[in-house]
């Protein structure tokens, strides 16, 4: 089994070698692990980070997890068996993490972690996470003011077992509980995921016909929301997402969505490489373990500088 | 060498609980380590360790005259971090800075939870600066504006997040002011303050706020 997937690793390890002739490993290789591509959110990471390593002269092998600590750690144990010289990683549990990267540095192999954190600090060389809690603040000053300081709304969470939607949570309300006149009348989870948060939001109407707002924990279920109050003729209600996608941005241009808060994912991925890259020829990143990016509001005014999560200047 | 250290104690740590679960980073001397506290209490208790005893004293210490800040600016806010300014390492981070002032209250607005006063330190009759009285205190001024707290030292960044909160209910509890209109009244103060762009509002977090003869 192990076997197998070693061998398949390796044949696309040659299969992108081969293919790309022209980006030869003279820097040796980096392996990008990251959740599934299926959300391109993840998929603008692995991008990112591809582009910067074969800028930088590496050749790469870029993996998924499927968020399973259990596949992550074995494909830790291929990239340590391959030899990689670095490991770019969004990871699968702030816990379950910490035995895969602590494998790797014992094999002399240094992990760059983004995205998120994992729970404990002096085994990755660097953890570059985007300031969730900064962006809900921005988030949700953008909500207020667009809900005129005053109103029902309802707020929809992500995964409950996933610290980012505790946090953004959090943030939101800390700027929102400021005005009393902001009322929420519904607080459920979706899961992060748009069908889900559809059927939510149906049941949320149905219950609260004279809600004024929805604050979405992130951007695909404030996508499923938005579909379901555009099914109700509900296109009044003001609704704010957080991840900067490309589905949100089109939305926002077209007058739906009304704002969402970018996190850099895609120069994020650029900067672990930079700093592996660092790391590899200094032996020192020059900076701290770890690291909080500031996440950048998108509205009606800037929604059109938005592509695959970077901002273009 | 001390992250060395706090992993090995936390390796321990985790060796010795087994099954429990054990709440990383505890707080040097470790006589929390057993108690089930939540991450609030915690960075409560962290708080009021560094409040009084090094971040008060950290702001005396290298706040600059609000005057200083505002002609540095107008070389660009860059410019002026560079010459005054403290910021996290992280790419894209805003500029923080501790800065010190007297002046005369132009505008109080205690009704709202977020209660500020604006004052004029120039003496033009124009608000140079605007201090934030709370109870609500936004922003993460006190946090990164203290270059002794470092984000690598924190399990995560809700803990993280919760530092600079308890930290900014620490500002507003030292907040002691007469009753009334603040309006026309004189204070000195030192406190810290974040901006993004050069020509964003000076908004404090005030660590000293004293009423004081004009």
């Amino acid at each position: 089994m192990k076997l197998t997937r070693r061998l398949m690793i390796s044949a696309l390890g040659l299969a992108m070698t081969v293919a790309m002739p022209s980006f030869a490993a003279a820097e040796g290789t980096i392996a990008i692990i990251t959740p599934s591509h299926d959300n391109p959110f993840f998929k603008a990471e692995a991008v990112g980070a591809e582009a910067r390593a074969k800028e930088l002269g590496y050749d790469t092998v870029v993996m998924v997890h499927d968020d399973d600590p259990n596949k992550q750690l074995e494909l830790f144990n291929t990239a340590i068996g391959q030899g990689v010289k670095a490991i770019i990683l969004d990871n699968a549990g702030a816990d379950a993490t910490v035995a895969a990267v602590q494998a790797a540095k014992d094999a002399g192999i240094p992990s760059f972690l983004i995205d998120r954190e994992i729970k404990e600090s002096g085994i990755a060389v660097s953890q570059i996470v985007s300031n969730n809690y900064q962006g809900a603040q921005l988030g949700a000053e953008e909500f207020v003011k667009l809900m005129g300081e005053a109103g029902k709304y309802a707020e929809l969470l992500g995964r409950e077992a996933d610290t980012n939607a505790g946090i953004r949570s959090s943030g939101y309300h800390d700027i929102i509980d400021q005005y009393p006149d902001m009322e929420m009348v519904a607080q459920q989870t979706a899961n992060w995921s748009q069908t889900e948060a559809y059927t939510v939001m149906e049941t949320i109407l149905q219950a609260n016909p004279d809600i004024k707002g929805v604050i979405s924990g992130n951007d695909t279920m404030a996508m499923g929301a938005w579909a379901a109050l555009e099914a109700a003729g509900r296109t009044d209600v003001i609704v704010v997402g957080f991840d900067g996608s490309n589905d949100v941005r089109d939305s926002i241009k077209a007058g739906g969505i009304k704002a969402t808060v970018l996190q850099p994912a895609y120069r994020q991925a650029q900067l672990a490489v930079e700093q592996a890259d660092a790391y590899l020829k200094n032996g020192s990143t020059g900076v701290d373990e770890k690291q909080l990016m500031d996440c950048i509001l998108i509205n009606a005014e800037n929604a059109d500088k938005l592509e695959t999560f970077a901002l273009a200047e | 060498m001390r992250a060395m250290t706090a992993i090995l104690g936390l390796s321990l740590g985790l060796t010795a609980l087994g099954a429990c679960k054990i709440v990383p980073n505890p707080e040097p001397g470790g006589e929390n380590a057993s108690a089930p506290q939540s991450d609030e209490d915690r960075m409560a208790a962290k708080a009021g360790e560094i409040y009084t005893a090094q971040l008060v004293p950290n702001v005396s210490q290298k706040a600059i005259d609000l005057p200083t800040l505002t002609t540095a600016l107008q070389g660009g806010l860059d410019a002026a971090g560079q010459a005054h300014g403290i910021r996290p390492q992280a790419e894209g981070s805003p500029w923080n800075f501790l800065v010190k002032g007297q002046g005369t209250v132009v505008e109080a607005n205690r009704k709202s939870r977020g209660a500020t006063m604006a004052v004029d330190v120039t003496g033009d009759k124009q608000a140079d600066v605007t201090i934030q009285l709370g109870p609500v205190i936004k922003g993460t001024a006190l946090r990164d504006a203290a270059d002794f707290i470092v984000f690598t030292d924190y399990r995560d960044q809700i803990e993280f997040a919760k530092l600079a909160r308890a930290l900014n209910d620490r500002a507003h509890q030292a907040v002691q002011l007469p009753e009334g209109d603040l309006t026309g009244k004189t204070f000195r103060f030192e406190g810290a303050t974040t901006l993004r762009s050069a020509t964003d509002p000076v908004l404090v977090v005030p660590t000293l706020l004293q009423e004081a003869t004009p």
